[in-house]
């Protein structure tokens, strides 16, 4: 994608994807030139923000290559404009905040486009602030009081049903580095735990201020080792406020967390146990130990056994799947059992004997899934 | 008892099984078929309608076999297709994780004739040097797996600059030995070369009796991820398992030139 930019672009561009701290996205390219139809100078930057994304198009133009790329934001967010054009804070030369953000623009500088951009977004953040202290709402203005001293929060209005206005906030939980706790940790980026509270603004005269929405989000990759669905939210009492409830919340998702890291290693030990009886592994997950795939036999018929942990292991028991390297379905598709999960287990077993009951109950599960095979084959 | 070392490379032989943290790289692997004239000899298993079955045909089953596997063990390795006649060219480039691409590359893989007479795989090694550069860019590592087909021919290349970027296995399918032919200099030919090349261990297997179950079991072998491997004879000395009622400790190998033990 990126060759079909002309190169002072595409190295911004890269740069930027590179080097932002958080994953940003291309989702649309095109040219704006007629002449050029073929080099591309625009594209869609989709960017994270508040536990959701914002859209922003980024308009480069090929006849004016020296010049700064033009920045059009969401449709929701025409005041944003306004914004910029207010001075900043503390600006003592009184440009504008969006002068300042398009100063020292220099093409050949690659890293000029995400400093832009970083600059765009902070004063996006800000500009959410600000809409939120407009808000004539006593317990809005309260809760962002008590919480704006907390590194990491944004914030964002948004329209609720009936088209209420309802203030969202993204509070960043824990402020433990879950990446170093994980050894050899593939992840990228830093894996953190959200909260995310949308609050209805209050009408005036309304009964009693009804409590916020609450949701835990972390990034997908977390999921290997620890699911946010598995968390029992603690309940939000009448009258509380964040700075009350977080702390709570906080500390039993540092448990937890911690927890989950203790269970690699126990699902490690598993996989362990598993090789004097079913051989060596032919791929087993060395960072999370959620997956494990061995080659057996059954008299002549060769198979492969799969292994899945859940995060609940050794609560919940591996699930298992079998599969023919000698019977195929239509496309060359080997033969695959069900997923098999219903077999005696206790998670207060030893790692041995886990593997011990999962080899004795496969000996007899391994002869009705050859017959299958046999069967299926013999349907074609 | 010495702790063995599971996940490092050539480690971990006669001790027990240790699986440590530490990087998993996924991968991208390319086949290279050999589409010369001898892949069109039969093997001796027919197909499930009686038909006769060519070694090209038992081929790309175990390709499918593979492919499937490899993606139901992670869904993120991926595939691309190449042919070696008389010299080694592209069939399908574009890496890809998708089971149709692999299958309509298979559609379009034919056998030449007349036999080619040469086998130069030096191209081979050239363009999965050049992979095995973007790969390592993208944090994923190279594999060539080289499926041969010829009883006679030894596989030929000038001497690459050698730095080991890739890792590369061996399925060799040959006729019986005989007056005639040398596979076993073919294979002594295969085993060199892959110990030539290969960065992590390689792993080579045989099949001489045309049995198409044997073929899709090295296969299955061949799914080992080259980061995890320890040496081909202790793989083979240790799976696969039998899946039998109070398992003995048995022995089945079916590696480099030595006879099954027993009575399977």
């Amino acid at each position: 994608m990126s060759s079909d930019f002309p190169p002072y672009i595409s190295t911004q561009l890269h740069y930027l994807l590179n080097h932002f701290p958080d994953k940003l996205k291309i989702e649309n390219v095109w040219s704006g030139s007629k002449h050029y139809s073929v080099t591309l100078d625009r594209f869609t930057l989709v960017i994270p923000y508040c536990l959701d994304t914002i859209k922003w198009d980024i308009i480069y133009n090929l006849e004016f290559p020296l010049a700064a790329p033009d920045v059009i934001f969401g449709p929701d967010d025409e005041d944003f404009h306004r914004f910029l054009m207010m001075p900043g804070e503390g600006d003592r030369d009184s440009r504008s905040r969006a002068e300042f953000a398009m100063s020292d623009w220099n093409n050949k500088d690659p890293t000029r486009l995400l400093a832009l951009i970083k600059e765009l977004r902070d004063q996006y953040a800000a500009y959410q602030r600000w809409r939120a202290g407009e808000i004539d709402d006593d317990r809005l203005k309260f809760e962002i009081s008590t919480i704006m001293t907390r590194e990491g929060i944004e914030m964002q209005i948004i329209s609720g049903a009936d088209k209420t206005e309802e203030v969202k906030f993204g509070v960043p939980l824990m402020h433990m580095n879950i990446n170093k706790l994980v050894s050899a940790c593939p992840w990228r980026h830093p894996q953190k735990i959200y909260l995310q509270v949308i609050y209805p603004v209050a009408r005036k005269y309304a009964s009693a201020p009804s409590a916020p929405r609450l949701k835990l989000m972390s990034p997908p990759e977390l999921k290997a080792l620890f699911s946010i669905d598995d968390v029992k939210l603690p309940s939000w009492l009448d009258g509380m406020c964040m700075a009350e409830y977080l702390p709570n919340l906080e500390e039993s998702l540092g448990k937890q967390v911690f927890e989950a890291v203790t269970l690699i290693d126990f699902r490690r030990s598993f996989i362990e146990a598993l090789a004097p009886l079913f051989g060596r592994p032919l791929e087993a997950d060395p960072v999370f130990c959620r997956k494990a795939t061995f080659l057996a036999t059954s008299g002549p018929f060769a198979f492969l056994v799969y292994f899945l942990l859940s995060t609940q292991f050794p609560k919940q028991q591996p699930v298992l799947m079998l599969q023919s390297t000698q019977h195929f379905q239509s496309q060359g598709v080997p033969i695959k059992s069900a997923l098999l999960s219903d077999y005696p287990w206790s998670p207060r077993w030893e790692v041995s004997q886990m593997a011990e009951r999962i080899f004795e109950f496969l000996v007899d599960e391994a002869l009705n899934f050859k017959r299958y095979c046999n069967e299926s084959q013999l349907q074609h | 008892m010495e702790r063995a070392e599971g996940a490092s490379s050539g480690g971990g032989e006669g001790a027990r099984y240790v699986l440590k943290p530490a990087p998993l790289n996924n991968e991208d692997i390319i086949f290279c078929v050999d589409v010369d004239a001898e892949s069109l000899v039969e093997m001796k298993t027919t197909g499930a309608d009686g038909k006769p079955v060519t070694r090209l045909d038992a081929i790309k089953q175990a390709i499918l076999l593979f492919v499937n596997a490899k993606l139901a063990i992670n869904p993120d390795h991926r595939f691309a297709f190449a042919t070696l006649s008389k010299s080694v060219s592209w069939l399908r480039k574009e890496f890809s994780s998708n089971v149709e691409s692999a299958i309509s590359a298979l559609r379009v893989l034919v056998a030449t004739s007349p036999p080619s007479g040469q086998a130069d795989i030096t191209n081979l090694f050239r363009l999965a040097a050049h992979e095995a550069k973007k790969s390592h860019a993208q944090d994923r590592i190279l594999r060539v797996i080289l499926i041969y087909c010829r009883s006679s021919v030894k596989p030929q290349f000038q001497s690459p600059v050698n730095q080991k970027l890739f890792t590369m296995d061996v399925m060799y399918l040959h006729d019986k030995p005989g007056p005639d032919n040398c596979p076993q200099e073919v294979y002594d030919a295969l085993v060199e070369t892959l110990e030539h090349v290969s960065e992590h261990e390689g792993y080579i297997y045989e099949n001489g009796k045309g049995l198409a179950r044997v073929l899709f079991r090295h296969m299955s072998v061949l799914l080992a991820h080259p980061q995890q491997r320890c040496s081909q004879e202790y793989m083979d000395a240790v799976i696969p398992k039998p899946l039998t009622k109070k398992a003995p400790i048995t022995e089945s190998g079916n590696g480099k030139g030595r006879s099954p033990v027993s009575s399977q």
